[in-house]
């Protein structure tokens, strides 16, 4: 029998058929000694067994038409280029299923490296929220009845034309607003608040250099952001509202921000 | 018919079953098996005598799949995705799955695409290592990385779902 040491690297070579044969005595042995490794190999094994069973179903399905004709030349073949926007969906996926799962994703290492600076706009106003909007008192330095003074003193501290959106459609009434840091630059806070006292705040910041959109959760069930990121600044709308509401009333608020930021 | 174009078509299911995993929507799935034997056709020289169609094939309808992802990301594309497209594609596949299938189909979706279509090829298409890390255009090494990254990421994902149905029950 071969002697040496086994890892977890091993049990996925196990799995998938590339442990040599001469080692899987040993490598049985060794899971037999390790209980927590036997139960992530017992794990992985039904989680592929599931993903097998989920996909089989596509095997059986009839080819459509479209693509046996492709092939067999009763279609004109054109040069190849990607006409089909499959990719679109895709990439709609990979936002809807990241707001979805985001408590989670936002532990994971790797997934959100392409894209740090909106994780980070997101983190920032779901910190600011987390804090603010618990405050009863002092959740604002100024209050919505002086909303030409918050206006205009926001703007020139952030340095873009802030208009605070409107969100009385949405039954959201302005409650006021704060000046907070957001990494090197600043970050301004309107707060908004509904007749049941359910909270949301709106963050806007200057520093963006690139275009992004999506949402993102940092806590299982902790407030979700939906933020947008344009050339030269960026917006997260952040609340505990249901997904659909909060994707609803953000439209609305961003619609009428750009708006301001054009007038 | 000649022979390359009925291997072709007797690949079509397996292709078909690669682009659901990767995609889950299923017409936007049949989009890019359809660029792929699309660019297939217009390769067909290339392809040499002896290799199989099903990894030329493969590593065709890949290299579709991760260059448009990469573009995607750089361009931002999906920032100019309005909101009501991205819910419209948020809709549950027409076929009816059962509980479990939808949950790992949706941890799947959401692992990144380069360890998603790693450990697809290994688990579900039943490549090799070798023959996986060939047509991903990646050292075996790499490979390994994403397979396991992969998988761990897949079981923490149902971990929490799981957690988070638990949760919903002991609320009601």
């Amino acid at each position: 029998m071969i002697r040496r040491d086994f890892s977890e690297r091993d049990i996925h070579m196990a799995l998938d058929g590339e442990l040599p044969s001469d080692e899987r005595a040993a490598y049985d042995a060794w899971l037999d000694a390790n209980p927590e490794m036997k139960a992530k190999s017992a794990r992985f094994t039904a989680d592929r067994t599931a993903l097998r069973a989920a996909f089989a179903g596509v095997l059986d399905e009839a080819v459509p038409a479209r693509l046996r004709k492709v092939v067999l030349g009763e279609a004109p073949v054109k040069a190849a280029v990607p006409r089909s926007r499959w990719w679109l969906a895709a990439a709609a996926a990979v936002l809807l299923v990241a707001g979805g799962l985001g408590g989670y994703l936002a532990g994971v290492d790797g997934i959100g490296q392409e894209d740090p600076a909106e994780d980070r706009l997101a983190e920032q106003a779901i910190a600011a929220h987390v804090i603010y909007a618990a405050e009863k008192r002092h959740a604002v330095e100024v209050l919505a009845s002086d909303k030409d003074h918050l206006q205009t003193w926001l703007s020139n501290r952030v340095g873009l034309k802030l208009v605070a959106p409107d969100l009385t459609a949405n039954g959201f009434q302005l409650v006021g607003g704060r000046l907070l840091p957001a990494g090197e630059s600043k970050a301004a806070m309107l707060l908004y608040e509904d007749d049941k006292g359910e909270r949301i705040s709106l963050f806007v910041t200057v520093e963006s250099a690139e275009n992004a959109k999506g949402t993102y959760a940092s806590a299982q069930d902790g407030p979700r952001a939906v933020y947008w990121l344009d050339k030269g600044y960026g917006c997260a709308v952040v609340g505990s509202l249901p997904r659909e509401q909060l994707a609803v009333v953000a439209k609305s608020a961003y619609g009428q921000l750009l708006a301001g930021l054009a007038s | 018919m000649d022979e390359k174009k009925a291997a072709i078509l007797g690949e079509i299911p397996r292709l078909r079953r690669y682009a659901r995993s990767l995609l889950r929507d299923r017409d936007a799935a049949d989009d890019l098996v359809q660029d792929c034997l699309e660019r297939a056709l217009v390769r067909l020289d290339n392809w040499q005598t002896g290799e199989s169609p099903r990894r030329w094939l493969f590593t065709i309808m890949h290299h579709l799949f991760i260059d448009q992802m990469r573009k995607v990301n750089r361009r931002g594309e999906a920032a100019m995705l309005p909101l009501e497209a991205g819910e419209a594609v948020a809709q549950p596949a027409e076929q009816v799955e059962s509980i479990a299938s939808r949950e790992i189909i949706d941890a799947l979706q959401a692992i990144s695409p380069d360890r998603r279509a790693a450990l697809v090829m290994v688990a579900i298409e039943g490549f090799s290592y070798a023959e996986a890390a060939n047509i991903l255009g990646v050292p075996a090494g790499t490979l390994m990385s994403r397979i396991a990254r992969g998988r761990e990421e897949l079981r923490g994902l149902l971990d929490d779902t799981a957690r988070r149905r638990a949760i919903r029950i002991v609320e009601k």
